[in-house]
């Protein structure tokens, strides 16, 4: 291995980094899709409590930076409860946050888009709550939401690369880090960006023709 | 579900208990501690069960935890393998073999070097810190240990001795950089009349315009007039005069003593020893200077 910084060798330290973009997207999906579902559940729940709760919720991590939440999670939890997360605790906590405030909110937005008469004929049928959520409500919802959510899975994946301030080598991190040295920025940058759109854009192709597919099937 | 004016209060109300548990544990010395001074924060986070601790946990741990820079040429900046190296790194490496434990290379992004410190994430930061007043409430300092310094420089026929010596010349600084403001104070207090000040956007701007003759001489720090001398051999530039000598220091928890004098000992050591010398051959391509004691 070379000293020097080629082409080749700024792309695959770029590639390395990718790691740990993919791995920090991939628990904000799972993670996030999870919890967000539980709150979107709460957030259109009958229940005044369950949706004032997810009100809070949401409404607290919609309403700040992904930054301050990574660095409350791993700094401020530090100092106000004394407990040092790793990097990785602290970063699944705040994405996790972030991701499934706003899932929950595009989720409940398609769940509300319904028309009234979807709940009113499947309570005809004598379908008890879940039941109807289950059957009637959430696959016409699922539907409707694919967009928005993979719209802002993009979002996330580039979002990642904020978890650079508590210590991750993304490609963002790793990227300015080969430009301090080569001081190529333009070629630096511009490998992170096709790294970057080769994430994102297969990503949107998909829920395409995902959202084909069940417009095909209704 | 509620009164529209009734959820902006509850947001409200949140995000200000929000604000004020974070400002609280940011600012206020812990209630217990009887000594109220700022130091307390940093001695009642968590991970130091007792303050001054640290070099017997460090040799009980058999490893030291040392923040470095790494996007900070030549003090730390990674190579071609993606592992960094630098100055600052050689120093972690020496401090760690002088106390006879494992190194944990920490890179950290420079905003975030003393958090680090203060959450007991590292046990020390060598990461290009110099010391000012506000840093030195939150932390301890060791005695400098690399050079960083601002100076006049330009062509070895100029001969500028001192601010007087400007006279009539055209000197190049970036704008809004330490130089600038040190140029501009001296320049003033001294009462030096007819110099032409010219400001770029930064400092690598600064360089070229000295290179490329816009400017006779430039004010910068010696990090980039190095890397300049080494590019241009045949200008041959020098350092005029030191405008502000501002070294880099070790930055460790406020109360950690005993890792204070044991560090400062290494230090001590590895100038006598020359070692500190060659590295700032090695990575500064200059001598290591008339660095200041303490």
């Amino acid at each position: 291995m070379g000293d020097e910084f080629t082409v080749w060798r700024i792309f695959v330290n770029l590639l390395v980094a990718t790691k740990w973009t993919i791995i920090l997207s991939i628990i904000a999906f799972v993670f996030g899709g999870i919890v967000g579902f539980l709150v979107m559940l709460m957030r259109i729940s009958p229940l005044k409590p369950l949706r004032f709760l997810s009100w809070i919720y949401v409404e607290f991590f919609e309403g700040t930076p992904l930054l301050l939440q990574l660095f409350l999670a791993f700094f401020g939890i530090s100092v106000v409860f004394g407990v040092n997360l790793s990097p990785l605790a602290a970063a699944t906590l705040a994405l996790t946050a972030f991701t499934s405030s706003f899932l929950a909110d595009i989720w409940r937005g398609a769940v509300e888009a319904l028309p009234k008469g979807q709940w009113e004929a499947s309570s005809a049928l004598g379908f008890g709550y879940f039941k109807k959520l289950r059957y009637i409500i959430l696959p016409q919802a699922v539907k409707l939401s694919i967009a928005p959510t993979v719209g802002f899975l993009v979002q996330v994946i580039k979002g990642t690369s904020l978890a650079s301030v508590i210590g991750f080598t993304e490609v963002t991190r790793a990227a300015s880090q080969i430009n301090n040295v080569t001081l190529q920025s333009l070629l630096v940058f511009a490998i992170a960006g096709a790294i970057y759109f080769l994430l994102c854009y297969p990503l949107s192709v998909w829920s395409q023709q995902v959202e084909q597919r069940l417009n095909q099937q209704a | 579900m509620f009164p529209k004016k009734f959820r902006t209060a509850i947001v409200l109300f949140f995000a200000s208990l929000f604000l004020a548990v974070g400002v609280n544990a940011c600012s206020t010395p812990s209630v217990k501690s009887v000594k109220v001074d700022t130091s307390a924060v940093a001695l009642n986070l968590p991970g130091a069960p007792s303050p001054g601790t640290a070099l017997e946990e460090i040799v009980k741990r058999g490893e030291i935890k040392i923040a470095v820079p790494d996007d900070f040429p030549p003090f730390g900046s990674i190579g071609a393998d993606m592992n960094v190296r630098g100055y600052d790194i050689d120093v972690a490496n020496q401090v760690a073999k002088a106390m006879g434990v494992k190194l944990d290379l920490i890179p950290v992004i420079g905003n975030y070097r003393i958090p680090f410190l203060q959450t007991n994430r590292v046990d020390l930061v060598i990461s290009s810190l110099g010391k000012n007043k506000d840093r030195e409430k939150i932390i301890s300092f060791s005695i400098p240990y690399a050079p960083f310094y601002s100076g006049i420089y330009g062509s070895e026929t100029l001969a500028a001795k001192s601010y007087a010596d400007l006279q009539g010349k055209t000197v190049g600084v970036a704008q809004g950089s330490l130089e600038d403001l040190e140029l501009a104070k001296n320049l003033t207090e001294g009462n030096v009349q007819n110099v032409t000040v010219k400001r770029f956007a930064n400092n690598s701007l600064t360089a070229s315009a000295l290179v490329s003759g816009q400017v006779e001489l430039i004010a910068t720090g010696n990090v980039v007039a190095n890397k300049l001398i080494k590019d241009n051999p045949d200008q041959r530039i020098k350092n005029q005069f030191v405008m502000k000598n501002s070294p880099c220091y070790v930055g460790l928890r406020k109360g950690d003593t005993k890792l204070q004098d044991k560090v400062n000992e290494i230090l001590k050591t590895l100038r006598q020893d020359g070692e500190l010398d060659k590295f700032a051959q090695k990575w500064f391509g200059e001598p290591l200077g008339d660095l200041p004691a303490a």
